[in-house]
């Protein structure tokens, strides 16, 4: 009967090996995951947190992975060589100008977020020490290995004494909201998205909001954000209150938007180029020249979909586009 | 395990080709615009069919919680309406039955069965030298291009009209243009030439009920209607998870069912009990008029029962089969039933093919190409969460392939 033993891709013994190493399933040190923060004097305690989860870091290296990926598809023993002797990012070595580049894109993100929560006078520490919150392995099916990092999850955060998580990616606000309870116990802290915070900050302050030029922008509703928290009007908000902003919406949104085909990449990495590249040609038709999402996944994906496509549409963060107009129009590295 | 590792690859293959072949999307682009369109009006007409299908996500709990009781009960009612019924446990056992009445050297005319193309039933029966045609134009064409049906509603929805009249104009030896309606009738004409001389019909059907024992049948090509009339023997081949308490019970599933579908009301609506029979001469009762001669009903089990006893999974067989999630799917907008095993698509379909068509080596591949993006949950007329279920399946699979 061993014949009727299924197969797992390689990509899920990589990714909760590194996890159970490292901490994150792309194997990232400590100093990978916080060096964004250096010179930001962010305090390292208090009961509201920034939790970055490590997921913008780890984007930086993701296309690095999928053109690596692609060369060796399903070969798990040029996987298996590489897990017991380095992690993903030694793997991505030999594209160390891509991954350079996009770091530079990914922590000018979360500076931009940090600065951003600093302006809007928001309370906020930064754990140097956070892990990853295991969302993939859950995805993945490794719930093994998911309980354990959940629980390591937990415990770093209340040895911290944190009570309030802001969540800069909404797969770590999904997870801790509807996965955590059903893994850790009593695990009650309180999770909110960052954009829900900016926008309660927003309405609440008296800062105005704009852009030196005339924009205009549609919105790629990432799938988690929208469907499984019900996220849709906040990001809207914030947009519709920013001067010169003009924000034109793609045909499926909101809670029919539709998928950039990030979640297979370390799977199947074609099949999420082409899933990016539809989602591409579907934002371009707007008319808009920048589609704004809020998801490093699906910044990384619909990147790289617009690369194949060639449309000319640039992808850019939530954070990054609130950070300019808080300036004013002036900022945002 | 290299054969395992195979069907990844082979999967995945045949996956990027269908990705990579722009008619499918576009096909699929022109036909999700259509059916929003009427699936949104039909709402709009019968707004209760919301409530409704709340309702029948209930019912399906019931029934599925009571598949063995039901099952008997329908059974019973049958044999009383004069109809054979057999119970089959595995596929094999469901091909052997209907080999059994079918014999070889007939022609047989086949509704569009998602049952019968989880089974096989088309290879089998042609493989016992019978004739055996599709009468669903969607599966007509499919017939044709040797390949499966990609989509439950809509079976040949990824085929362009320019590449159903090369099909059709090869098949039928003479020029038909690439437009719907002539190559809708050089299709008419062919089936209305075979209908009268069929022996067999074989249909599936979209509720059964076990109170009466009435099959409800979905249909608006008119094929059902004649195929179920015109031959003298009608099957009727159904998984178990397909009976409901009592008819009006089978009827609001139905209703559910073609709403969804995009349809206010179907064309025709068959609803099926027994073989047709006369009391006129002197009140005696003989079975066989101008309708079919035998009824016999194939109820499939395949796995069914197991599903339903697994406390997560078991919500997949709530699935109606009306098609929604698939027209939402990002990964099947690309690829079509590519995506997907034997007759069941998608990230529903993965579960379907784990436990019922396939089993769970077949199943991995088509598990992880699901992006749980939750947008079949979102439209699912039953809400089945096929994230979750799909990332248990992931779940079991990882634990199975280490065990």
């Amino acid at each position: 009967m061993g014949s009727t033993k299924p197969y797992i891709p390689p990509a899920l013994s990589l990714i909760s090996t590194n996890t159970v190493r490292s901490g994150n399933p792309l194997g990232l040190t400590i100093q990978d995951c916080a060096s964004w923060a250096n010179n930001l004097q962010i305090p390292n305690k208090g009961d509201t947190i920034l939790y970055t989860g490590c997921e913008y870091q780890m984007t930086s290296y993701i296309q690095s992975l999928r053109n690596i990926l692609k060369k060796v598809k399903f070969q798990d023993s040029f996987f298996s060589a590489f897990q017991h002797i380095q992690g993903f990012v030694d793997l991505t070595k030999a594209y160390t100008h891509i991954v350079k580049k996009q770091r530079e894109t990914y922590d000018n993100f979360l500076r931009m977020s940090a600065l951003t929560l600093m302006r809007l006078n928001i309370d906020f520490a930064y754990l140097e020490g956070e892990l990853y919150s295991g969302a993939l392995l859950y995805e993945y099916g490794l719930f093994e290995e998911f309980q354990k990092q959940a629980q390591l999850v937990a415990d770093v955060f209340k040895q911290a004494g944190v009570k309030r998580i802001i969540t800069l990616s909404p797969h770590s606000a999904e997870i801790f909201l509807k996965v955590y309870p059903k893994f850790v116990d009593s695990f009650d802290f309180e999770i909110i998205t960052y954009v829900s915070v900016i926008t309660d900050a927003v309405k609440k302050s008296n800062r105005a909001l704009s852009l030196a030029e005339p924009l205009i922008v549609t919105l790629h509703d990432p799938c988690h954000l929208a469907r499984s928290l019900n996220v849709t009007e906040e990001p809207r908000e914030v947009l519709q209150a920013i001067k010169n902003l003009v924000l034109k919406e793609v045909a499926s949104n909101r809670r029919l938007t539709v998928c950039c085909g990030a979640p297979c990449e370390l799977i199947y990495p074609e099949l999420a180029e082409l899933a990016a590249a539809k989602r591409v040609r579907e934002l371009a038709e707007t008319g808009a020249k920048v589609a704004i999402t809020l998801c490093p996944f699906c910044h990384a994906n619909l990147t790289g979909g617009v690369r194949l496509t060639g449309k000319d549409i640039r992808i850019i963060d939530f954070i990054e586009i609130v950070c300019q107009a808080l300036e004013g129009g002036n900022a945002g590295g | 395990m290299p054969e395992a590792k195979a069907l990844f690859e082979k999967y995945y293959d045949k996956l990027l080709q269908s990705a990579g072949n722009d008619n499918i999307s576009l096909a699929i682009s022109w036909a999700l615009d259509i059916w929003r369109e009427k699936k949104a009006k039909a709402l709009e007409r019968f707004p209760e069919t919301v409530e409704l299908a709340k309702e029948v996500r209930h019912l399906k709990e019931d029934c599925v919680q009571r598949l063995d009781e039901l099952v008997h009960q329908a059974s019973e009612a049958l044999k009383e309406n004069g109809v054979q019924v057999y119970y089959a446990k595995t596929a094999d056992d469901a091909l052997a039955i209907v080999g059994k009445i079918i014999g070889s050297g007939k022609v047989v005319l086949a509704a569009k069965t998602i049952t019968g193309e989880e089974i096989g039933l088309r290879q089998y029966v042609e493989n016992l030298r019978n004739e055996y045609w599709e009468t669903d134009v969607g599966e007509f064409i499919q017939q044709l291009r040797k390949e499966k049906p990609m989509h439950y509603g809509l079976p040949a929805l990824h085929v362009t009209r320019k590449e159903v009249a090369r099909l059709l104009t090869n098949f039928f030896g003479r020029e038909i243009p690439p437009e719907a309606p002539a190559q809708v009738a050089a299709i008419r004409q062919f089936l209305r030439s075979k209908y009268s001389t069929a022996d067999v019909g074989i249909s599936g059907c979209n509720a059964l009920a076990a109170d009466t024992g009435s099959a409800i049948i979905i249909e608006n090509e008119g094929n059902i209607r004649i195929l179920t009339g015109m031959p003298p023997v009608h099957i009727i081949l159904l998984g178990i998870e397909k009976v409901a308490p009592t008819l009006h019970d089978a009827f609001k599933v139905a209703e559910v069912t073609w709403r969804y579908a995009g349809f206010t009301m179907p064309a025709y609506l068959n609803i099926v009990s027994a073989p047709s029979s006369t009391s006129d001469i002197e009140f005696n009762l003989v079975r066989g008029a101008s309708g079919p001669l035998e009824l016999h009903v194939i109820f499939l089990d395949n796995g069914r029962s197991t599903l339903a006893k697994d406390p997560i999974q078991k919500e997949a067989l709530y699935c109606l089969k009306c098609g929604n999630c698939l027209f939402e799917c990002p990964v099947f907008q690309l690829t079509a039933g590519y995506y997907g095993g034997h007759g069941h698509f998608g990230g529903i379909g993965a579960i379907w093919n784990a436990y019922i068509t396939s089993s769970l080596k077949e199943a991995a591949p088509i598990a992880y190409t699901c992006f749980r993006c939750g947008s079949c949950a979102e439209i699912c007329p039953v809400s089945i969460d096929a994230c979750k279920l799909v990332t248990e399946l992931r779940h079991t699979i990882v634990r199975t392939a280490r065990s």
